[in-house]
């Protein structure tokens, strides 16, 4: 293993050298790395600042995107062959397999990229580099004195038990518009059996629904929401370390989990740097400022901490079941399916709005 | 130096192990190409069947969930099939749903279609849930694809949909590859056996070869008996080849042996006398040492003709054992024999009369000239005391050439006619002769498969009689 990873270094140190007066004309004429990416650029400086120390040489332009227009975007610039992103980061895990089907991407092979959990890679060419559980996130004080729902069940009867209470104070995603909620709604219809009645329940408690985890977890700290339900742990343990009166649940009966994933595509302009920045991002070094500073779940089982894997299994309540990267995800982005499973969900979240009738 | 030259102008022959396993290899190289070839068709079959069973499975599955809404093809995609085809990890999948409009309902609209052939126009014809399979090209890779037709009669949507579902093929390739492996590998491994056992067998089976050179190599130089290692049956030729030779090695070490010691016999009987002789001439005076340089001298004439006799006996026995084989005339043999002993003693008087003009055979000439010279030398020391002429004919009796040489001699007893042939005997005359001749003769001529006889002549005298086949060897 360690004799074929110095070979692949050696290899990689061959490619520079082969394109290394391609890259030296383009270097002045001021050539960048384009990252396409859904996470804020606020998360992941820390990752471009320790990139940049280890390669000064390398410019970054780091584009924060959703994952919708992010997709829609270097489709767009793909097949009009437009200059586009070198590395996409989406955690719409989906819409990067499609790509990846589609035949958009190229292959990333490494030691890294072989030690990673096989949910978390495609063809070598869809890599997770994160590993997010999917969490319910309460307010505690609003909660007071009720036992926090542990399970989807306990969910549903307490939003039964207690309408009143639980009334416009729900939050999450909006599948409709946000495709990470999309992803997440999706596979709790598939996983669980008494996920239509829940979807029910919040609905006829006036749920509420946001773009992104960022918003719901704003109004949970500020107190005007009790519960978000199908939220990014990684956001919701760093906003509960910074002093919210926020509480995580890792659902009992079972604990989705997300991977923030990287593909190069296949007419990346400036693919040797967008190889060389995945590579550091799969490392050991890349995954632990992943870990440390970024605050997002490393999804190598080496990294240690509160953020990592590891940590989440060690005080894991639920099942953990890692939404796998593969063509099965691609069945929800199905034009017919996907309408029809929205218009399930519009009626089952919004049951006031549209009419019982056909 | 000159043993290293002859080596490398004259190759050493191939080895009988390199040759079995060069000729093995061979055949089993070209078995395993052949079966390559088989191997590669069948696995490429199997590997197509058993992913073929997934895609048509996928392909079911979701004609299963199709359904007609307002006139439209709805299909519920289910997550099973393309989890199915994760069976394949690494293969990308394409689908799509063509509604009896012919157009896409859902899926990727950009699929190959079928290739022509085995069109839609002889759908009808098929069953319903079987699956057809073809392979294309599909965004820069090759995609097996199957197509399924399922049929639908509602009042605003009749007619065919057909699912279309693909998958491209490297668990295919990977499948095909193990299988040939799987096959391939022990094959190899059986083909290498066999040749390793060649190898180390060839040592196994050569082995009395090896115990009769033991045999030989241990022998003393004149052991020249048959060989005792029992052999294999397929080795007994060739023992059988040596023992044959060393019996005619043994015959000639005898004929050798004899002939020494003839030589030695016949040269101390007249070295005595010479010596005795020049003893007289030393110790007497003036006439004594006259009369022993006359003997001397006689003895002397004696003994050189001894030694050629020896020398021709030598070449005879030699030439008679060697076989050589050359046509050659009777007659024009003869008349040299006549001319060359002629030469030697002046005095003669010889008739030759031949009653044919060629006697065209085959054999050794200098065999049978010197059978003649003998006889003739014979001839005219004992048979012709009065300068009678010999008479010398040539002449042909049935299927054989006669040489007669007929004297006026004395002639030869009977009852001594076949003794004279002995070696080292002569008639009971005192004249002196070695009685190497009739001897030597007998051996020249019947190496040529013929005969010497003695018989008196019509008018006194002896005759003898060269008879040789005319189709000698």
């Amino acid at each position: 293993m360690k004799r074929r990873s110095s070979m692949l270094l050696l290899l990689l140190a061959a490619l520079f050298v082969a394109c290394a007066p391609q890259s030296d004309e383009t270097n002045a004429t001021g050539r960048r790395l384009v990252i396409y990416s859904t996470t804020d650029l606020e998360s992941f400086q820390p990752v471009l600042d320790d990139y940049k120390l280890l390669r000064p040489d390398v410019d970054i332009e780091y584009v924060a995107l959703d994952a919708g227009p992010l997709y829609d975007r270097f489709l767009d610039e793909a097949r009009r062959g437009a200059a586009t992103a070198d590395l996409l980061l989406s955690s719409a895990m989906d819409l990067q397999v499609k790509l990846v089907n589609d035949g958009f991407a190229a292959s990333h092979d490494s030691a890294n990229a072989r030690a990673l959990p096989s949910w978390a890679r495609w063809r070598g060419q869809a890599l997770g580099f994160t590993f997010e559980p999917v969490v319910m996130v309460y307010n505690k004080r609003l909660l007071g004195i009720r036992p926090p729902p542990r399970s989807r069940s306990e969910l549903l009867s307490a939003l039964k038990r207690e309408p009143e209470f639980w009334r416009g104070r729900i939050g999450t995603y909006d599948a409709e518009h946000s495709n990470a909620g999309y992803l997440l709604v999706t596979q709790d219809a598939r996983q669980s059996e008494t996920f239509g009645a829940l979807l029910q329940a919040m609905g006829e408690v006036d749920v509420q629904k946001f773009d992104n985890t960022a918003a719901i977890l704003d109004r949970l700290a500020a107190g005007q929401l009790v519960a978000g339900y199908n939220l990014l742990g990684s956001y919701a343990r760093a906003r509960a370390d910074q002093g919210a009166p926020l509480l995580l649940v890792y659902p009992d009966d079972y604990t989705l989990a997300v991977s923030r994933t990287a593909v190069i595509p296949a007419a990346a302009p400036y693919p040797q740097a967008a190889h060389s920045f995945l590579e550091y991002l799969l490392s050991i070094r890349g995954q632990q400022v992943l870990t440390t500073r970024s605050k997002l779940n490393a999804v190598r089982q080496e990294i240690q901490g509160p953020y990592a894997q590891s940590g989440v299994f060690n005080r894991e309540l639920g099942t953990i079941r890692p939404i796998a990267l593969g063509p099965g995800l691609l069945v929800y982005l199905d034009q017919q399916k996907r309408a029809r499973f929205l218009d399930t969900w519009r009626r089952a979240m919004s049951p006031a709005d549209i009419p019982t009738a056909q | 130096m000159s043993q290293n030259t002859t080596r490398e102008s004259r190759p050493e022959p191939l080895s009988l192990r390199l040759r079995l396993v060069g000729t093995l290899g061979a055949v089993l190289l070209i078995a395993m190409f052949a079966l390559y070839a088989g191997v590669r068709v069948y696995s490429e079959e199997a590997a197509d069947r058993s992913y073929d069973r997934l895609l048509s499975g996928a392909a079911l599955s979701i004609a299963e969930s199709l359904s007609v809404s307002h006139g439209k093809i709805q299909t519920d995609l289910p997550y099973a099939a393309l989890e199915m085809l994760s069976a394949a990890p690494d293969d990308r999948v394409f689908y799509r749903v063509i509604g009896p409009d012919g157009l896409v309902a859902t899926g990727y609209e950009d699929l190959p279609a079928e290739p022509a052939g085995s069109g839609k126009s002889v759908s009808v014809s098929r069953r319903a849930g079987e699956a057809r399979f073809f392979d294309a090209d599909y965004r820069g890779a090759e995609v097996r694809f199957a197509v399924l037709g399922r049929q639908i009669s509602e009042p605003n949507a009749a007619g065919w949909v057909w699912v279309q579902v693909g998958q491209t093929r490297l668990a295919r390739e990977a499948l095909q590859r193990e299988l040939m492996l799987g096959a391939l590998v022990p094959l190899g491994f059986v083909a290498i056996l066999t040749l390793v056992l060649v190898w180390f067998g060839t040592d196994r089976a050569l082995r009395p070869l090896k115990l009769i050179g033991d045999e030989l190599a241990g022998r003393g130089a004149v052991e020249l008996d048959p060989i005792r290692t029992p052999v294999p049956r397929e080795i007994t030729p060739l023992t059988g080849a040596i023992d044959g030779f060393m019996t005619r090695l043994a015959g000639n070490m005898d004929t050798l042996r004899m002939f020494i010691a003839e030589a030695a016999h016949q040269l101390r009987t007249p070295l005595a006398a010479l010596r005795a002789q020049a003893e007289i001439g030393v110790d007497g005076n003036a006439e004594d040492a006259h009369r022993s340089l006359a003997a001397i001298e006689r003895n002397s004439a004696k003994m050189s003709r001894l030694l050629d006799q020896l020398l021709s006996h030598a070449t005879v026995l030699h030439r008679a054992d060697v076989q050589n084989s050359e046509a050659f005339d009777l007659i024009d043999i003869v008349h040299e024999a006549v001319h060359e002993t002629l030469n030697l003693i002046s005095d003669a008087n010889v008739e030759i009369d031949h009653a044919v003009d060629a006697a065209p055979m085959k054999g050794d000439p200098v065999l049978i000239g010197e059978s003649v010279k003998n006889l003739l030398h014979n001839a005219l020391r004992y048979g012709c005391p009065n300068k009678d002429p010999i008479s010398v004919s040539v002449g042909i009796e049935g299927p054989e050439y006669v040489v007669s040489i007929a004297d006026r001699g004395p002639g030869i007893p009977v009852e001594q006619r076949e003794w004279v042939f002995e070696r080292f005997t002569r008639g009971t005359q005192s004249t002196p002769g070695a009685g190497l001749g009739l001897n030597i003769v007998r051996r020249a001529v019947t190496s040529h498969g013929g005969s010497v006889v003695l018989r008196d002549g019509p008018a006194g005298g002896l005759i003898a009689e060269i008879r040789l086949p005319r189709a000698s060897q």
